[in-house]
């Protein structure tokens, strides 16, 4: 048989070629910085896709994860702490330092259903950001932790100037959670999943253990998202503030997962795309572009394009979902159950 | 002051904010309790409706009127208000959630947030209005007075503990509102409807019930309950800003689901929780931790009494 | 399916090779570094969401700066370009575009000058990629010490910024340490005896409620409490009772009128405390008065300034105050002020440098010596700081900033 290429390949290959397109355009036009941007959502959206694609349980304080993730790193690597143990052993302890925090988060709200679990995550969401505020003698509070370092090969320690660098271990990171998320899609304990989600009854009587299963979806879910909070630090070489995790990434995380597609990889993928596109390239670029025909700036509050970005974001998600209900690719899981 | 009059004085600034949270608390629990949508536009309505009496209180000149034209004044924005943010409500429902009644909850979720940044954004253009009451327009994005036509005189004469004409207010609007809103939900026909819609939509579709009509005129009686808060909100606080909608949306959502989302006591209950456990926190904490106070008491309930202290233990989908 | 997905494929492919044909072409647009070409000065600042209304007047302030001098300076022509450094789903500064903001100036050469940030937190992650481009910043905002002076911030700070060791980082703007003293000697001057310190918890506010504090301490005034407010929050009624409970004669606050100063005056006024309030430059805007409502601040409230308010400046300071109020139709904010001088300073510096690129430039800023600007007359410093020690000290009469004194050390 033929071998064809799924959505994924696609889009991850076309993914893979920015950079060289890239080479070829005028400075303003080039996005493969912005698509890094696409990479980290896309990671953390695909930690969301797996405790609310396929456990079906509502999450709204994903960014909570990814602030651990990201102060984990920190601490464990920047110069003003002790630890110091280098780029590589820190980015990988954040994933079962994510895991412990889901676990911890997930353990009490297990019996709460629906929207009750949706606003005990984001109550957590909060309390994550005012612990990491508050407790300033630890996490420096609203200063932020720098400076971070990168990974380094051959002895070079990576600079922020290492573009290429950059892109390629970002979306290598993005190939290796696809593939991970994958299996486990196609695991038993995917399969369980997808049960509870169906109906956490028949699930039950049919000896699916049901805590245990949710369990794992928090703790793969987070330890997904401290991973995307670990290189983003890295990448930024700060934590910046703990106010940059707030509801506000949660909520546009799970934009993302719904606007492309719920429950599949594909469509979470092109979701990040379009949603960060959207913001950090199509919005930035127009803005840019209408600032050089000399409209914007000053006076009349209509006449800025950059007081437009909440009107168009806003009307794009009511759209997406309005012509789209089921995402731009919904997974084809979904439909045989349909 | 005494340690029992700052007792009593957060008691009344706790109760006070908190009617204000459980009044928008209202308009979520309904709507949630008839389509399980968490209406994440409402913070927003509501706002919108604080635009609105600002402009309705500039263009009319009310800081100059005498006492008694000043109250005719409050009713009228309660009115403007509401309806406003009743239409605005209703008119959402019609574009961005009618549609999506057969769709996913999660796809009604995220058109209510983009509807929310939609607002947010409609918030922002009405600050940069040329007008007296918005310092001009000059500066859009500035959090913008909402004068004292309420005096801050103090009823109780020279007694420490205060309690002005702004918390009477807040008590004389919420109060009836919510007995009306009771009295509408239990005893009349829309209410019966409203019920029936909310417990099996086919069900009461097969018995005659418009189902979209109850549907509609359930996100109008919620908006304009979010109209009446804006009003007493802004009268209460005295400043408004295109983006309160977020904090306030969010206060009434935990609101909602610590009272036991769909349940209107329960909504109730929720708000002053919420309004005291945050005025004690204040005083008697630090307010730096008041949020994961309010938080962390939410968790602590939700384990012990997973459908909030007043939502029905029915269980979901058996 | 088949031919679409096959269609995506080979589209992906073709771009880079037909765009590849005009890879040549795009190399000859470089800078020509011949007189008379162009030069860009970019701001990069918070344009979308709470911080919008600062950074307006900021914007202005530079617009007016640059066309001031009609757009060029010695022949070569000045772009402008306003970034952005919030984004819409954050509504706040965003670290990833901030960052973005700083590598696209970074590489395109004919950028000379970097304005920004608002946000200290911001210049974190901007900093060190310029200073590896060699690329000058010139802040009109960031008042966190650590960004330029050592042992005032962590102990890796400032170097941490200067990953190749020199300086490319400037600001016009005195820093916290400095107003957050000369703010606690005049709370003393006043008359306060007991002060209550607040702060927005965020990095400007908590930096120079904490400088307060420690100098409050230092000089014999009792503090009696020290809070970190909730700057959503839809009042502080219940923090001002607790405020009251305590009885100080000063109220002070670290924060801007962003994080809600204007709600804690009126929570503090219709809460019945009669005492003092004192609020730091990050409130010294008309919106402020505004939010606040002028019967909440009149006579009791006192805002310091890192500079002179526009009515007492002369000279350079009053043309300025004039031809913004012409251009604007309102008088110049701090916030335009600080704009207005960090534009002017990288003009400036365009007009001596010896060769007009980025090094040219970067040389020519840090030479800046005596500038006639409308803080003062001032140098920069071995720091990159602003040498200006002249800060104001202002309150509210009728609803107007009224100057006081000049605070002096």
């Amino acid at each position: 048989m033929r071998w064809r290429p799924g959505p994924i390949t696609l889009i991850l290959a076309s993914a893979a070629l920015v950079p060289l397109v890239d080479l070829a355009l005028p400075e303003s036009l080039r996005i493969s910085e912005a698509v890094r941007g696409v990479f980290l959502y896309a990671i953390l959206a695909l930690g969301l896709n797996v405790v609310t694609g396929y456990a079906g349980l509502l999450n709204l304080g994903i960014a909570a994860f990814m602030a651990i993730g990201a102060y984990a790193f920190a601490i464990l690597t920047c110069e003003i702490y002790p630890f110091q143990i280098g780029f590589w052993p820190a980015l990988m302890l954040t994933i079962p330092i994510g895991a412990l925090a889901g676990f911890l988060l997930g353990a009490p709200t297990l019996r709460l259903r629906g929207d009750y679990l949706a606003i005990v995550t984001l109550g957590f969401g909060e309390i994550v950001q005012d612990v990491l505020k508050n407790l300033d003698t630890i996490t420096k509070g609203t200063q932020g932790i720098n400076p971070l370092p990168g990974p380094s090969f051959g002895g070079e320690q990576w600079t922020s100037s290492n573009e290429l660098g950059w892109y390629y271990l970002l979306f290598a990171l993005l190939v290796i959670v696809v593939m991970a998320v994958r299996n486990l899609e196609r695991s038993r304990l995917g399969r369980a999943w997808f049960s509870i989600r169906q109906d956490e009854l028949a699930s039950r009587s049919m000896g699916i253990r049901v805590e245990r299963v949710k369990m794992l979806a928090f703790s793969t879910a987070a330890a997904i998202a401290a991973l995307a909070g670990g290189i983003s630090a890295s990448v930024l070489s700060s934590t910046g503030e703990p106010s940059n995790y707030d509801f506000q990434v949660s909520m546009l995380a799970l934009c993302i997962i719904i606007v492309g597609g719920i429950g599949g990889i594909a469509g979470v993928l092109l979701g990040a795309l379009v949603m960060i596109g959207l913001n950090s390239i199509v919005l930035v670029k127009a803005t840019a572009a209408l600032a050089a025909m000399g409209i914007g700036g000053q006076g009349n509050v209509l006449l800025s394009p950059n007081n437009w970005k909440y009107l168009i974001f806003g009307l794009a998600l009511v759209l997406a979902v309005r012509l789209k209900p089921d995402g731009l690719l919904p997974p084809r899981i979904e439909r045989s159950i349909r | 002051m005494q340690d029992y009059e700052v007792f009593v004085q957060q008691l009344i600034t706790g109760l006070s904010n908190g009617m204000i949270i459980a009044l928008i608390a209202l308009g979520y629990t309904m709507v949630y309790g008839i389509i399980e949508l968490i209406n994440f536009a409402h913070g927003d309505v509501f706002m919108l409706g604080a635009f609105l009496a600002l402009t309705l209180l500039g263009a009319f000149g009310m800081e100059a009127w005498s006492p008694a034209w000043k109250f005719a004044g409050v009713i009228m924005m309660l009115g403007g208000s509401a309806l406003f943010c009743g239409g605005l409500n209703w008119t959402l429902d019609r574009v961005a959630y009618r549609s999506l009644r057969k769709a996913s909850k999660l796809s009604l979720l995220v058109s209510a947030i983009g509807c929310s940044f939609i607002c947010t954004n409609l918030g922002l253009f009405w600050g940069g209005l040329p007008m007296g009451v918005f310092a001009g327009g000059v500066s859009a994005a500035a959090p913008k007075d909402f004068p004292q036509i309420t005096p801050q005189t103090n009823l109780l004469g020279e007694s420490a503990i205060r309690i002005t004409q702004a918390d009477v207010m807040v008590f004389f609007v919420t109060i009836p509102l919510m007995i009306g809103l009771v009295l509408l939900v239990n005893r009349s026909r829309l209410g019966r409807a409203m019920r029936a819609v909310a417990q099996d939509s086919t069900a009461a579709e097969l018995m005659g019930i418009p189902v979209d009509r109850v549907i509609g005129m359930t996100f109008f009686i919620g908006g304009a309950l979010g109209g009446f808060a804006s009003v007493v909100y802004s009268l209460y606080n005295n400043t408004i800003g295109f983006q309160m909608g977020y904090r306030a949306g969010m206060d009434a959502f935990t609101a909602a689901v610590l009272g036991g989302i769909g349940s209107l006591p329960g909504a109730v209950l929720g708000g002053l929780t919420i309004g005291c456990v945050r005025a004690m926190s204040d005083q008697y904490l630090e307010s730096r931790w008041t949020n994961t106070i309010v938080f962390g008491i939410l968790v602590l309930i939700l384990i012990f009494r997973p459908s909030g202290l007043l939502g029905s233990t029915r269980r979901e989908k058996v | 399916m088949k031919s679409s997905s096959l269609l995506v494929a080979i589209s992906a492919l073709m771009i880079p090779l037909s765009l590849g044909a005009q890879q040549g072409e795009s190399k000859s647009v470089a800078p020509s570094l011949s007189h008379g070409g162009t030069l860009r000065i970019v701001s990069s600042l918070p344009r979308t969401g709470s911080a919008n209304a600062q950074t307006s007047t900021m914007v202005n302030g530079i617009r007016l700066a640059i066309d001031e001098v009609g757009g060029q300076v010695d022949g070569w022509k000045i772009e402008y370009e306003d970034l952005d450094d919030a984004s819409p789903q954050r509504g706040n500064w965003d670290p990833t575009v901030e960052a973005q903001n700083a590598n696209a100036a970074a590489k395109d050469l004919s950028c000379v000058g970097y304005i920004g940030t608002f946000n200290s937190g911001a210049a974190k992650v901007a900093m060190p990629i310029l200073n590896r481009a060699g690329l000058v910043m010139v802040s009109p905002a960031n008042t966190y010490p650590g960004l330029t002076k050592p042992n005032m911030g962590e102990a890796n700070e400032p170097m941490v910024y200067r990953p190749s060791g020199k300086i490319n980082y400037f600001r016009v703007v005195p820093t916290d340490d400095l107003q957050g003293a000369q703010a606690a000697n005049w709370a003393k001057s006043l008359g306060a005896t007991q002060v209550f310190i607040l702060n927005d918890r965020e990095l400007y506010g908590k930096g120079i409620a904490d400088v307060f504090q420690r100098r409050a301490k230092e000089i014999g005034l009792t503090v009696v409490g020290f809070e970190g407010t909730d700057a959503k929050a839809p009042n502080y009624r219940a923090l001002v009772t607790k405020i009251k409970a305590v009885g100080p004669d000063l109220v002070y606050f670290g924060g801007t009128t962003q994080s809600n100063a204007g709600q804690i005056a009126k929570d503090l006024r219709s809460g019945g405390y009669e005492g003092m309030y004192m609020v730091p430059d990050g409130c010294f805007e008309q919106a402020f008065i505004e939010a606040a409502g002028d019967s909440n601040l009149n006579d009791m409230t006192f805002i310091t300034f890192g500079g002179l308010p526009p009515e007492q400046l002369t000279g350079r300071g009053a043309a300025f105050r004039d031809s913004y109020r012409k251009r604007y139709g309102a008088d110049p904010e701090a916030y335009a002020a600080y704009g207005y001088e960090a534009a002017r300073v990288v003009l400036d510096a365009i007009a001596r440098a010896q060769t007009k690129d980025r090094a040219g430039v970067l040389a020519a800023v840090a030479a800046t010596k005596d500038f006639d600007g409308v803080l003062g007359k001032w140098s920069f410093d071995a720091n990159g700081d602003t040498s200006s020690r002249v800060m104001s000290g202002q309150t509210v009469k009728n609803g107007q900033f009224v100057f006081v004194k000049v605070l002096g050390d």
